[in-house]
């Protein structure tokens, strides 16, 4: 459903952006994150769906280790931000070019520099945060229960690399590149730490 | 009979190789020990009642033999090889008393998601969807069942692959009365050569399928023995006749009901001939208790 949403949403955006021209390139893909954050929650949502019903018991009394259950939640994280950003770029470029603009480097680079890295690494972060918080709370439903709060979650890094890249646009790249440094060490630091965040038993139903 | 726990050990029945063994077994939570010390070995195939009140330890003892709970003290083996390596669990199904059936999947791909991670194949898919009764509603979405429906599916899994050791925590909680019996027919099938150990609260249930029980109470084992062994110290039987009669006239009343204990189960084909003798009609003949009910106490 998320993915569903996140996709709509982001047709549409890209779309219309793609009619301004040069605004998709230089507004357009810098936003795409958010909606790779909206549609790409849905591997923390399955997980979290499936401790409270009973499905990671299963899985791990069938020798399934938490650490896989976790890349699985990660990869369907992923899946769902390519997909999102496929779409989005492709009904952003199609209207671009449609409108008789003609491609320039500047899109590509953006894309590889900032909306590619910073989509993949900020849903990674936020499905780790979510999976984790999640295995170690008592579960609660609702905007304060850790999936209620976790598109917020997601969507800060870009916030506030957003900021400060038009705060300093002069050194917007470098802002970028030093964000998505700073949010691959907190991933990779989240996971060594797999075993201690994530044990069995708190994968367990809590009913 | 209770408080008193004895060790089964093979004699004269033949098992199919494999033997499940607690030792000195300690095992909770993070901040809540469960289990205190469980130590037993079950080695010939049968139904192993594990019977217990609730936080009794019951579903934290299934939890810690499948390996999801790590043991703070004591161990379990499978054949002697510690429950934590692979080739143990291969051994063991487990059924928690959750369905653990993921949403937004229909009976049929749920159960190939439980075949892949089985190994079992498509053809075991279709066996089981018979086998279960569940065929009808295979292309249903998960979400629309009832529960009872969802509990078929869910035990359906564990018929998907043989494995020598079950694990089945209350599988017939919510079904309707013939589903039940059914599903108990299915697992005492089952374990005419597999160990299976099935917690229930339903003490009939409990009475009808087991062949051992094993109790707990505040996460310590307090008894294990032979069914008939808990059966005959505390056999009650009741019996209803179509008219009232003097021959019945020491007996207890409970209800429509004249009442009395016997030594055991055996003795009831003599009581009734000889009730019959003395020209009482039968109405009804019922055992009146369930002796496993002792044992939550």
């Amino acid at each position: 459903m998320s993915l569903l949403v996140g996709g709509g949403m982001v047709v549409f955006y890209s779309a219309a952006f793609g009619l301004g021209g040069p605004l998709f390139v230089s507004i357009g893909t810098v936003v795409l994150p958010v909606f790779a954050v909206s549609g790409g929650i849905g591997g923390a949502l399955v997980f979290t769906n499936d401790r409270t019903k009973g499905v990671l018991e299963y899985l791990v009394a069938y020798g399934v280790s938490p650490r896989r259950i976790l890349f699985n939640a990660l990869a369907s994280g992923l899946v769902q931000v390519t997909i999102i950003l496929g779409v989005g770029i492709t009904a952003g470029v199609t209207t671009y070019l449609l409108s008789g603009y003609a491609l320039t480097l500047r899109l590509p680079e953006t894309l590889l520099i900032y909306t590619f890295p910073m989509s993949y690494l900020t849903v990674c972060m936020m499905t780790t945060l979510g999976v984790f918080w999640t295995a170690l709370s008592s579960p609660r439903s609702g905007m304060n229960s850790p999936i209620g709060v976790l598109p917020m979650v997601g969507v800060l890094p870009t916030a506030v690399v957003l900021v400060l890249a038009l705060t300093f646009s002069a050194h917007a790249t470098e802002i970028a590149l030093g964000a998505e440094l700073a949010i691959f060490l907190v991933v990779l630091s989240l996971l060594t730490r797999t075993d201690r965040l994530m044990p069995t038993e708190r994968l367990l139903s809590p009913t | 009979m209770s408080g008193r726990p004895v060790s089964v050990t093979p004699s004269h029945v033949q098992g199919n190789g494999l033997s499940l063994t607690c030792r000195s077994l300690h095992s909770g939570y993070r901040d809540k020990p469960v289990l205190h010390d469980v130590s037993f070995t079950v080695d010939r195939p049968a139904v192993y009642v594990v019977l217990g009140p609730n936080g009794a330890g019951k579903t934290t003892l299934f939890r810690t033999i499948a390996g999801i709970l790590r043991p703070t003290s004591g161990e379990v083996f499978i054949d002697g090889v510690p429950v934590a390596q692979q080739s143990s669990r291969d051994q063991l199904h487990y059924l928690s008393h959750m369905d653990g059936i993921p949403d937004g999947l229909t009976v049929r791909e749920s159960l190939d998601f439980y075949a892949q991670v089985e190994r079992a194949t498509s053809a075991d898919v279709e066996r089981v969807l018979d086998q279960l009764e569940i065929r009808e509603f295979s292309n249903t979405f998960i979400s629309k069942l009832s529960a009872g429906q969802r509990k078929r599916v869910s035990i359906a899994r564990v018929f998907l692959r043989e494995r020598g050791i079950y694990l089945l925590d209350e599988p017939t909680a919510s079904l309707d009365p013939k589903v039940a019996r059914e599903i108990r027919s299915l697992i005492l099938e089952l374990s005419k050569d597999r160990i299976v150990l099935y917690s229930s609260h339903n003490l009939f249930e409990a009475h009808e399928i087991g062949q051992f029980v094993i109790t707990l109470k505040g996460g310590a084992l307090t008894l294990f023995d032979r069914m008939e062994n808990v059966r005959s110290a505390h056999f009650i039987i009741g019996v209803r006749t179509l008219e009232p009669t003097p021959v019945l006239a020491d007996w207890g009343r409970k209800g429509d009901y004249y009442v009395r204990e016997l030594p055991g189960p055996e003795q009831v084909p003599t009581l009734i001939r000889d009730l019959e003798a003395q020209g009482v009609r039968l109405r009804e003949v019922r055992e009146m208790e369930n002796p496993l009910e002792d044992l939550f106490t």
